[in-house]
């Protein structure tokens, strides 16, 4: 064999050292978002804490300032933009029924009353309370869906307070409340009674499996001490404890995470939470609460 | 030096007869040789595997003895100077190596016939005492239960765990759920394809009990190395046995209340 | 070229490719949730750019989890977890064998290629498979004994194991020894309360008040009292949560139970075939989407919507950071059928048992509902005869069923009392 340049394949050299490197690059590509590195030291010392059963922790928070009295508290939510249309939702299940007469369905997330420009469904509730008034009421709250639609968007109960969750519609319904236990078939024309027996933190959505654009949001709390604004914005949420600091969380479907609105006087953090103490007997009215589109956007 | 090179290749050529024998001589020790047989007719199947081996043995050791000696009798340096005979090549020696293997290879061919027959062709006229269907990456099992028939409500699902009775001739209907597999009984001598859409018969009879291999030998896809079974021979009675309790099993209406560490599934 | 730098570059090209594979490969590691430290919220539909974790943020939720749960070669497990940690040494760390012979590491060499190391359903064979492997850290498990929300009790994890999840690529590991299959399920448990422990604490970063400073306390009272013991107890109640079944009766009439049972299948008081389809083939719906996937979508939804409204900067910024999360994170979300009923493929176990634990109560992260409550226990019995009836159903109640189909449906469902071949033969 005659060793030099073979002169019929000058390029044979580098095309195969070409392909060879192609094949071996072609394993390294882009790997997954990298995610963080745990600090090891910084682990092994929390995990000796962890495992030695300090019950102390932080030296105990300071004793929360109780007052005595109740108080109630008012105000009004009004949207300060331009509610666009609503948005049609898409049915296609049960149309005899769900779609009778040319009837459509909008997404109700977004209620703006047109004369008072009040906001609905804004959800407050108060994050933590030392004391409660009343004890659990016995009597039933409804909640109902009617025209394969859930009649109330929001909906709030307190921790252990039967609600009638109602079918009162021509077709059977499952009504599926995300996060707890409860995902039941409902008969066209029948009830059952739910109990919420775990507050949930933010509100909850609630589906119906049959019908995937029916869509609701539920909140149960342990104190009971939230309230969902009416139709023309207002709320009002009476026997809260006076005297001591309480923080709202305020909430909308259209906000992510809480509702932001200036009121620099309220303390109204960017998580959507306001601090107020109320005075024994008072009716505090924080008036207007202005909420710009923007808030909403997303 | 370039004697030395010359011994150096040859020798080299000698050790593939060599170590080629040594590999099978010792190979049963080291547990690479043909699994234990456990089946009625696979004492055919490897007289016919030993036959050939010895036949084939017998003419590479030959071959290659023959090799090693040509390179090392006719090296050149050994021979300086002399130079080699040109010939043209032997048509009888062509004709007569030719004729020789060719005339093995069909006596081999009719002398397996028996045995292949036997395997793949003679089905016993009996009904399927088992269905596999072969699926990505498991072997699903179906008995006919009580009715004897298969395909109706009383069928027997298992997965992966296959009992049959020992001394009995058994009939798999052998399906693929999806691509093709290969059902594979290392001990008793069985390789079957599993064709999707075609219902294949595999027929058998085992004469130990005890509990041996189901492998797949067909690649049908990422899981094809772990697509391992079980199958297990047992006498007539504990079969009946079995296949009782695991219909009441996968009938089953109430939990069974769990014993510590028996783990109940159908 | 020369001969010499010719064989010197046929040597080196196989020099090359071994080297590539001889890399020191690094211990394997827990990798952070990194779609829920993007969108940290329970309601995936209302999540932004403020509610995302920082980079320090989620530096300290990695360190919390490995102080917690150690890391997959050496496990740690609190007594509070109530995990076994000789079964988790068992199970944990590469594959190999102990001093006594036995195998260690078998959920590495078992389940990480379909669930991932972190038992997130990421696996590398994981995008192959429908359905996709399940996915741990929710804590949400489909085939049990159990009430819809509780936890699976060891048994049903085994089960599941045994019997492999027909339908699916989940294999059956029938063939493992019972101690072996018991280290795997207590190791399948510690993935998932580490994710569910992973979950609780990137929530929990939007329930801090400011003066914590956007820093979660590391104290034993937080992580183990409000964290952690919510989470293991109810793994540790779910042996007492089963679903109560009432006895089948044993001389029952099987042609009319399933007569009752199909009658039942098409009310409007279990709704069955608003889902499963006229015919049961599954045909009734095909637009929605299991717990997993449902996240997902969600998120895209509210990708989608950002991009196409005017959003600033920052949401910009966070939308772009999601679409390369969700790139290597999540696995392309797939809507999920209704089981076609005729296949005589169960998921859950075939058992008339498994079925009826699937109808009363529902397939937890999937939409099947829960009929407790609304169908008597013995009407769900009928209804699962009916069931188990319909792969062997081959005499004609499928062109029944269809002339019903062919009916505008009228108000109330279905009208039950027709008469069929099958009820008439009674």
């Amino acid at each position: 064999m005659t060793p030099g340049r073979n002169l019929n394949r000058p390029f044979a050299g580098p095309v195969f050292a070409a392909a060879v490197l192609a094949i071996v690059g072609a394993g390294c590509g882009p790997g997954r978002v990298a995610g963080p590195v745990p600090d090891m030291a910084a682990a092994a010392k929390l995990r000796d804490v962890l495992k030695a059963g300090e019950a102390a922790g932080e030296a105990g928070q300071a004793a929360a300032a109780t007052g005595t009295g109740w108080a109630t508290l008012t105000g009004r939510f009004i949207f300060a933009g331009i509610p666009g249309e609503k948005k049609v939702l898409v049915v296609d299940k049960d149309m005899a029924v769900c779609s009778k007469d040319g009837m459509k369905l909008y997404d109700q997330s977004l209620r703006v009353d047109a004369a008072s420009k009040g906001l609905a469904d804004v959800v407050l509730f108060v994050r933590k309370s030392s004391r409660v008034k009343n004890p659990v009421p016995t009597e039933q709250l409804f909640f109902d869906q009617k025209n394969c639609e859930f009649l109330s968007p929001v909906f709030a109960a307190r921790v252990g307070q039967p609600v009638d969750v109602r079918n009162s519609d021509s077709v059977g319904h499952n009504t599926n409340i995300s996060g707890s236990s409860f995902n039941q078939l409902i008969p066209a024309g029948e009830g059952t009674v739910y109990a919420p027996n775990a507050e949930t933190g933010m509100p909850v959505s609630v589906t119906c499996n049959i019908h995937p654009w029916m869509k609701a949001y539920a909140v149960f709390r342990k104190d009971g001490y939230v309230a969902v604004s009416a139709a023309d914005g207002s709320f009002a949420i009476p026997d809260l404890p006076a005297g001591e600091p309480l923080e709202f969380q305020v909430w909308h479907a259209r906000s992510a995470g809480g509702l932001k609105l200036d009121r620099p006087e309220l303390k109204w953090s960017p998580k959507g939470r306001f601090q107020i103490t109320l005075q024994p007997d008072e009716v505090k009215d924080l008036g207007t609460l202005e909420v710009p589109a923007a808030a909403l956007g997303g | 030096m370039k004697r030395l090179t010359g011994m150096f290749w040859a020798l080299v050529f000698l050790a593939v007869p060599v170590l080629g024998v040594a590999t099978f001589a010792v190979a049963p020790s080291i547990n690479v040789w043909l699994p234990s047989d456990v089946s009625a007719h696979g004492h055919e199947i490897d007289s016919l595997f030993y036959f050939i081996l010895a036949l084939t043995g017998v003419v590479f050791v030959a071959t290659e003895v023959m090799l090693f000696w040509f390179m090392w009798k006719y090296d050149a340096a050994a021979r300086q100077g002399e130079k080699a005979t040109y010939i043209q090549g032997s048509h009888t020696l062509e004709v007569v190596w030719t004729i020789i293997p060719a005339a093995t290879l069909l006596f081999l061919a009719i002398y397996q016939m028996n045995a292949w027959a036997n395997v793949k062709m003679r089905r016993p006229d009996m009904p399927p005492t088992v269905e596999v269907v072969a699926r990505q990456f498991e072997w699903r099992l179906r008995y006919p239960g009580r009715d004897g028939l298969l395909g109706t409500p009383d069928d027997l699902h298992i997965v992966n765990d296959l009992h049959l009775p020992v001394d009995e001739d058994v009939l798999v209907q052998l399906k693929s759920m999806d691509v093709l597999h290969s059902f594979f009984l290392p001990n008793l001598r069985i390789k079957q394809d599993a064709v999707p859409g075609m219902k294949i018969p595999v027929w058998f009879k085992g004469t130990e009990t005890g509990s041996w291999d189901i492998v797949c030998a067909e690649l049908c896809g990422w899981g094809h190395y772990k697509m391992k079974g079980r199958i297990t021979f047992v006498t007539r009675p504990e079969f009946d046995a079995w296949l009782e309790r695991k219909t009441a099993e996968q009938d089953a209406t109430q939990p069974v209340p769990e014993a510590s560490g028996e783990i109940v599934a159908n | 070229m020369s001969n010499h730098l010719r064989l010197a570059c046929v040597a080196l090209v196989p020099a090359l490719l071994v080297a590539g594979g001889c890399a020191p490969t690094p211990p394997a590691s827990f990798r952070l949730n990194m779609v829920e430290a993007t969108s940290p919220s329970a309601e995936k539909d209302s999540v932004s750019a403020q509610l995302a974790l920082t980079p320090v943020q989620q530096r300290q939720v990695a360190t919390i989890l490995t102080a917690m749960f150690g890391t997959p070669d050496e496990p740690v497990c609190l007594p509070e977890t109530g995990l076994d940690p000789a079964k988790l040494k068992l199970a944990a760390g590469p594959v190999r064998s102990d001093i006594v012979g036995r195998k260690n590491g078998l959920y590495r060499e078992h389940c990480v290629h379909c669930h991932g190391i972190t038992g997130d359903g990421l696996g590398p064979t994981a995008a192959f498979l429908n359905p996709y492997p399940r996915d741990y850290r929710p804590g949400v498990f489909k085939f049990k004994s159990t009430e819809r929300s509780s936890k699976p009790t060891h048994a049903d994890l085994v089960r599941v194991l045994h019997n492999g999840v027909a339908g699916s690529s989940m294999p059956s590991f029938a063939l493992l020894s019972p101690g072996e299959v018991d280290a795997i399920v207590e190791y399948v448990k510690y993935l998932s309360i580490r994710g569910e422990t992973e979950i609780a604490l990137m929530q929990y970063f939007f329930e801090l008040d400011d003066e914590d400073k956007g820093q979660l306390k590391e104290t034993r009272e937080f992580l183990v009292g409000e964290i952690l013991e919510p989470i293991a107890g109810k793994w540790a109640s779910a042996a007492e949560e089963l679903i109560e079944v009432p006895e089948m009766p044993a001389d029952i009439d099987l042609a009319a139970s399933i007569a009752k049972g199909r009658e039942l299948f098409h009310g409007d008081k279990a709704n069955c075939v608003k889902c499963h389809g006229v015919t049961a083939l599954g045909d009734g719906q095909a637009n929605d989407y299991d717990d997993w996937n449902k996240n997902i979508v969600k998120i895209e939804t509210k990708l989608a919507a950002l991009s196409a409204g005017d959003a600033d900067a920052e949401e910009r910024r966070w939308a772009s950071e999601f679409h390369e999360v969700l790139d290597g994170d999540a696995l392309k979300p797939r809507t999920i059928p209704p089981r076609n009923l005729r296949h005589g493929i169960y998921r859950g176990g075939r058992r008339p048992l498994d079925i009826y634990y699937r109808i009363h109560a529902g397939i937890n992260g999937a939409p099947m509902p829960a009929a407790k409550g609304t169908v008597a226990p013995e009407d769900i019995w009928h209804i699962v005869n009916y069931v188990r009836s319909l792969p062997y159903d081959f005499d004609g109640e499928l062109g029944a069923d269809r002339a019903v189909a062919a009916q505008p449906s009228t108000v109330g469902g279905l009208v039950a009392s027709k008469a069929t071949p099958a009820s008439e033969e009674n």
